[in-house]
């Protein structure tokens, strides 16, 4: 019954590094473009590599860090779970369009509310790094529920 | 310094979208189904603690149906207790529980021997149940 579902051994730390990376470049961001506004196209930079990682696993950028340095250093500890990875990858989709949709906003100037959005992608990591609430699991089983997303497995039985 | 707003403004589109569905929400805190009937002697023998949540999609696509699973070859008295944490959020921070689905595997004292943070298949909680002192079938 269990095994014709997405199931798999998941780490949980490569989310972890992702939300730690996000967090970061966020808020260090923000604070150097207080008085240095350029500093804003972090931001694109961001949008990218969140949208890859959704694309390929290859292209997942914590995820490589984590799995060439940050674990074979010691320094992240895995978090192996057995879960369906999309729900997470259904959050990361939606931080990276909130951070698409903030590079817009860089592109045409309005700094305030790129950064807003940014704000807004770096509270919700937070919350999923400290306290393992992700919104955008949440969106995705009401997205599910209501029938706009497909799940992508057969349905428990 | 327009831009020092924008960690407020971000938080209180946050905050707004939280009170609202949260006030949306405030009339379907019922229950979703218990898994197994609570069984009358549970402190004389090992016991499941399930705690699930109306939006965790992997609680109804799999934890669940390992639960039943597992509940269809347990002993009546092994009690596998569902619990929502929307209703119950006090027992959920009583066991710290941070991420859904967790399971706890109680001994016959009530005592905590497992904690599974994540799925947890049939075949794991029956042999946290046997270490926990649940009679082996012959």
């Amino acid at each position: 019954m269990i095994s014709d579902m997405a199931i798999v051994a998941f780490d949980r730390s490569v989310l972890k590094v992702n939300q730690a990376i996000l967090m970061t470049v966020i808020v260090i961001g923000y604070v150097v473009g207080l008085a240095y506004h350029p500093i804003a196209w972090a931001l694109p930079v961001l949008a990218v590599m969140m949208l890859a990682a959704v694309a390929s696993p290859s292209l997942n950028v914590p995820r490589l860090l984590y799995l060439r340095w940050l674990k074979p250093a010691g320094i992240v500890k895995p978090r192996v779970v057995q879960e369906d990875p999309a729900p997470h990858r259904f959050a990361q989709l939606v931080g990276g369009v909130f951070l698409a949709a903030a590079s817009v906003f860089v592109i045409t100037g309005l700094l305030l509310v790129a950064w807003v959005l940014a704000w807004i992608v770096a509270a919700l990591a937070f919350l999923n790094f400290a306290f393992n609430i992700c919104v955008g699991c949440i969106m995705y089983a009401q997205l599910v529920r209501i029938g706009l997303l497909p799940l992508s497995r057969q349905p428990a039985r | 310094m327009i831009l020092l707003l924008a960690p407020l403004i971000a938080i209180a589109v946050i905050g707004g979208a939280a009170l609202l569905l949260r006030s949306q929400k405030g009339g379907q805190r019922e229950l979703v189904g218990s898994v197994v009937e609570p069984a009358a002697n549970h402190h004389q023998m090992p016991s499941v603690l399930y705690f699930t949540g109306e939006a965790c999609t992997i609680c109804h696509t799999a934890q669940r149906p390992a639960l039943r699973s597992l509940a269809a070859t347990l002993d009546p008295g092994i009690e596998i207790r569902q619990i929502d944490i929307a209703v119950e959020p006090e027992l959920a921070r009583q066991y710290r529980v941070m991420s859904l689905p967790t399971t706890i595997v109680l001994d016959s004292a009530g005592q905590v021997t497992d904690i599974n943070v994540g799925f947890a298949t049939a075949e794991v909680l029956r042999r946290q149940l046997v270490e926990a002192g649940m009679p082996v079938a012959a």
